[in-house]
């Protein structure tokens, strides 16, 4: 399997199948039991921590903070790949964080506390975080599971705005078909841990291949409104 | 599932009984023969209520009692002392004297009684501590005829031996034991009388070969009487209660003259006794320290509230005054009940 | 200048002040009352001034003892808090201070009398028994996984504290009563250390977990939001991990060592600390770490003064005052 540097790849599955998996494996935060994971040539086991993170920067499905740390904090913890060991972060990074938090329009929120957020201002918080990280890949675990139709619109449009505007290579592991269609050029699936179809949406996202992977009968067509595919899922089969 | 599915020694609180286990087996798998049980034990616990004598101690009032357990280690002491040796059965855990006692069956101690034990020797008076007020009550319900010892200042132990005699019907004997301690206690007295009074620290437990959580003797108990009427001012007199921990801060301000530590570890030797005495030169500026005035002593016969208190006396009247105290010095500090240490200087 | 560099920098400086006034204030107050001029009075020679005795032999190594114990309790509660991910986790929590206790129990009750180079028998076995319950808390947590999972060590942790504490109860029932009561004094806590000696025993442990803790703050960072989020951000989390629970740990067996099972230290500091200069660790570890010497500095001059003169244990009088603020910290929060 191979990602395109500037692409935006979405990793389908069913529950269980291994999607977070492959992005641990991605992220160089699980180690392959056989073969390896490459970034640019070099190997991800070669690439010491800190470099790696100022490369690949990780959103993950869920965050639950312990303490209550405000927003810029949080956007600053970005920028900890770039600092020495007891190196304070200085102007720069300031502004590099507090860019991150314009990008992902939760400028206003710098002086909120974390947890007084709404789910939707939490996810883009959380991508301003891994913004600040200025890494060239972001990969998102199921960034809208827990989100509202609105924020998940926000969500989506932003990252196709990162991709366009700062060529960031994007991954997103989801559920979420139509989430996928709109907004990933191309698709890996995955099934039990294994992977059975890769390549452009158009030609991976059909009927076929969504019965094959979740066992649902769903209706695949480009919707002239959206503009991209559009999965509307009809029956369940039963598979034994 | 089958009988003994589940059951192993001891379960529910049967016991290890393997004649009673077979019972309970049986009971489990059929339900009729287990009620039948239950009826029967209780039918005989209350038959076993009402029987006369046997498990209840004597009826009689007047009757001098014969069979006597002793869990205090002071009142041991004071029992063999009036002369009531041959009717002890069971003594506690602590005692220690006199060697006789060292063939006594053991039945716990304060925190710690052996219950059963006690009522299996079937005794007719039991001495206990004032706290133990669950082993009273049980016994209370047995039957059995129970004394209190309590003892608090240095006279309330000859009054305890007066009135432990006058309860066991050897009065006389009683007296007379009684009075020769209050007149070797007064000969003491005597000797010292005139002689200055130097202030002295009495430890009675601290953590060992260091100076932390140092317990000294109050203004009040035996062991600040026996302090008292060796010719001394306890530096923490004024405190009353029998017992309080000393901060350091205390010990440098009250410059005691004298340090005597009790500790009651029988096997120690001179080389521990040493050790312990190294740990106060931590305090050089107190004056005993300074002066090389600090004595360890070792043995039961220094914490134990009864008859042997002279020889506590005599010991602190030894090591305060020295020859001045006209007493002679004989035996070592580690020899339980026998002479007075010797005075060692710290040097 | 960045908020976190001026944040660091007003905390240090305010709490710094506040820890050194406790230590040099707190010589002057006891039941015994001491003149300064009198203390330092170079003409009456030592053996003989007992204004200096009290000073420098009673009470200033019990104000410094009380800084040291302090500072690696409160420093130790913000650490085991973002391990944990729980800020109502303790230095206690792990069963550290129960291993200490039982140590302490047994050479109490054993009357072990020995001393190592002036450490009595009790404080050996107190740190002895701080490694033991270290490392079998640790050996659980790493049993079953290749990584390092929090939340068995939790519940190792607990379930050690409890068998622990179960086995202190059963040691103080056969020791006899005077050691008993010994044993339940030692429990209370107490900073009378009559000399520097033991405090100097205990100073390359402490020592050694506070370099380990100037190299955590960030970690604690990541570590308190997610395993994964700190992986991610260039964490050695195994290791990260690691150094927080021994040197966290490994503070506190010093500290019960030195002053016995002193609770409420660990779980109070944090959070007033917190609630004054922030949740960010690099600000918040030496913040309590201070605070914390000034706080038991503190409650050992209640201690002693309070009801003069008679000494209070310095653990309930943090038990006293962590007690009602636990439960207005539960009032506020809703």
């Amino acid at each position: 399997m191979a990602i395109d540097r500037g692409r935006i790849v979405g990793i389908l599955g069913p529950n269980g199948s291994g999607k977070t998996t492959l992005l641990r494996l991605l992220a160089g935060m699980l180690k392959p039991d056989a073969g390896t994971v490459t970034l640019e040539g070099r190997s991800l086991a070669s690439i010491p921590r800190a470099a790696l993170a100022r490369s690949i920067a990780v959103v993950p499905q869920e965050t639950h903070l312990a303490f209550d740390y405000s927003v810029l904090e949080i956007a600053l913890m970005g920028r900890y790949p770039h600092l020495g060991t007891f190196q304070l972060e200085g102007p720069r990074d300031l502004a590099v964080a507090r860019e991150a938090l314009v990008a992902t329009g939760t400028a206003s929120l710098e002086r909120r506390r974390f947890s007084t957020l709404s789910g939707g201002e939490k996810q883009r918080v959380v991508i301003a975080s891994a913004l600040a990280q200025e890494a060239e890949i972001l990969l998102l675990d199921e960034p809208t599971a827990s989100l509202d139709v609105g924020s998940q619109f926000d969500v989506s449009a932003l990252l196709a705005r990162l991709n366009r505007d700062r060529g960031l290579t994007i991954v997103v592991a989801t559920h979420d078909l139509n989430f996928a269609a709109a907004l990933c050029g191309s698709l890996v699936m995955l099934s039990a841990g294994r992977l059975i179809a890769s390549g452009p949406t158009g030609e991976t996202l059909t009927s076929l291949s969504i019965q094959a992977l979740y066992g649902v009968v769903a209706d695949v067509y480009p919707h002239r409104a959206a503009g991209h595919l559009t999965v509307v899922p009809l029956r369940r089969i039963r598979r034994d | 599932m089958t009988a003994t599915e589940g059951k192993g020694p001891g379960v529910g609180g049967w016991g290890p009984g393997a004649g009673r286990r077979a019972l309970g087996v049986r009971g489990r798998a059929r339900t009729p023969a287990r009620g039948v049980f239950a009826a029967a034990c209780l039918v005989a616990v209350a038959v076993l209520l009402q029987l006369p004598g046997g498990a209840r101690g004597p009826q009689a009032p007047g009757r001098v009692p014969q069979r006597i357990v002793s869990i205090v280690p002071s009142a041991t002491e004071v029992l063999f002392a009036i002369g009531a040796g041959p009717r002890v059965a069971a003594v506690g855990s602590f005692e220690r004297f006199p060697p006789e006692v060292e063939r006594l069956p053991r039945v716990g101690a304060l925190l710690d009684p052996d219950v059963e034990r006690i009522l299996s020797l079937r005794p007719d008076l039991v001495v206990v501590y004032a706290s133990q007020t669950d082993l009273r009550a049980q016994l209370g319900r047995a039957g059995i005829p129970v004394y209190v010892y309590t003892h608090g200042s240095l006279a309330d132990i000859t009054a305890g031996m007066r009135d432990l005699g006058a309860r066991l019907g050897l009065a006389a004997q009683a007296e007379s034991a009684a009075a020769a301690v209050e007149r070797d206690l007064a000969a003491v007295r005597a000797s010292v009388a005139g002689l200055p009074r130097p202030r002295a620290l009495l430890v009675i437990g601290r953590e060992p070969r260091a100076l932390r959580a140092i317990t000294v003797s109050g203004g009040v108990g035996f062991l600040h009487d026996l302090l008292d009427l060796a010719g001394a001012d306890n530096a923490f007199g004024d405190v009353p209660r029998e017992s309080t921990m000393a901060a350091t801060e205390a010990i440098l301000a009250r410059r005691p003259d004298v340090i005597i530590e009790l500790h009651y570890d029988e096997r120690a030797t001179e080389r521990d006794a040493d050790l312990e005495r190294l740990a106060w030169k931590a305090l050089p500026g107190v004056p005993a320290v300074k002066n090389g005035r600090v004595h360890v002593l070792y043995g039961g016969a220094f914490v134990v509230p009864g008859p042997r208190v002279v020889l506590t006396a005599r010991a602190f009247a030894r090591l305060l005054h020295g020859v001045r105290s006209g007493i002679p010095s004989s035996g070592t500090a580690s020899a339980p009940g026998a002479g007075i240490p010797d005075l060692t200087p710290v040097t | 200048m960045t908020d976190v560099r001026r944040r660091l920098a007003a905390a240090v400086a305010a709490f710094g002040a506040l820890a050194a006034a406790a230590v040099l204030a707190a010589p002057l107050a006891g039941s015994t009352p001491i003149r300064l001029d009198r203390v330092f009075d170079r003409s009456v020679p030592f053996a003989d001034n007992v204004d200096a005795q009290i000073f420098f032999i009673a009470r200033l190594p019990r104000a410094l003892a009380g800084a040291l114990v302090g500072a690696s309790l409160a420093a130790a509660g913000v650490v085991f808090q973002a391990l944990l991910r729980n800020p109502l986790a303790t230095p206690f929590t792990l069963g550290v201070s129960a291993g200490s206790a039982l140590g302490a129990m047994l050479a109490i009750t054993l009357r072990l009398h020995l001393s190592l180079w002036g450490v009595s028998a009790v404080t050996a076995a107190s740190f002895a028994g701080a490694v033991c319950a270290v490392a079998i808390v640790y050996g659980m947590a790493r049993a079953r996984h290749s990584g390092f999972s929090t939340n068995v060590l939790l519940l190792a942790g607990v379930t050690l504290n409890a068998f622990f504490s179960a086995l202190i109860l059963f040691v103080q029932y056969v020791a006899d009563s005077a050691e008993a009561l010994r044993t339940v004094r030692w429990l209370m806590g107490n900073l009378d250390v009559a000399g520097y000696r033991p405090i100097l025993a205990a100073l390359p442990l402490c020592a050694l977990s506070f370099a380990a803790f100037a190299w955590l703050p960030r970690a604690l960072n990541l570590l308190s939001l997610d395993a994964d989020a700190a992986a991610s951000r260039g964490i050695d989390v195994l290791r990260a991990q690691r150094v927080a629970f021994f040197s966290a740990s490994m503070a506190t067996g010093a500290a019960v060592s030195l002053g016995g099972p002193i609770g409420f230290i660990g779980i109070i500091v944090p959070h007033l600390v917190r609630l004054i200069v922030g949740a960010d660790h690099r600000v918040t570890l030496p913040a309590s770490a201070l605070f914390g010497a000034a706080f038991l500095v503190g409650a050992d001059v209640a201690a002693r003064t309070v009801m003069a003169p008679v000494e209070l244990p310095v653990g309930i009088i943090t038990a006293l005052v962590g007690g009602p603020f636990f439960l207005w910290l539960l009032v506020r929060a809703r």
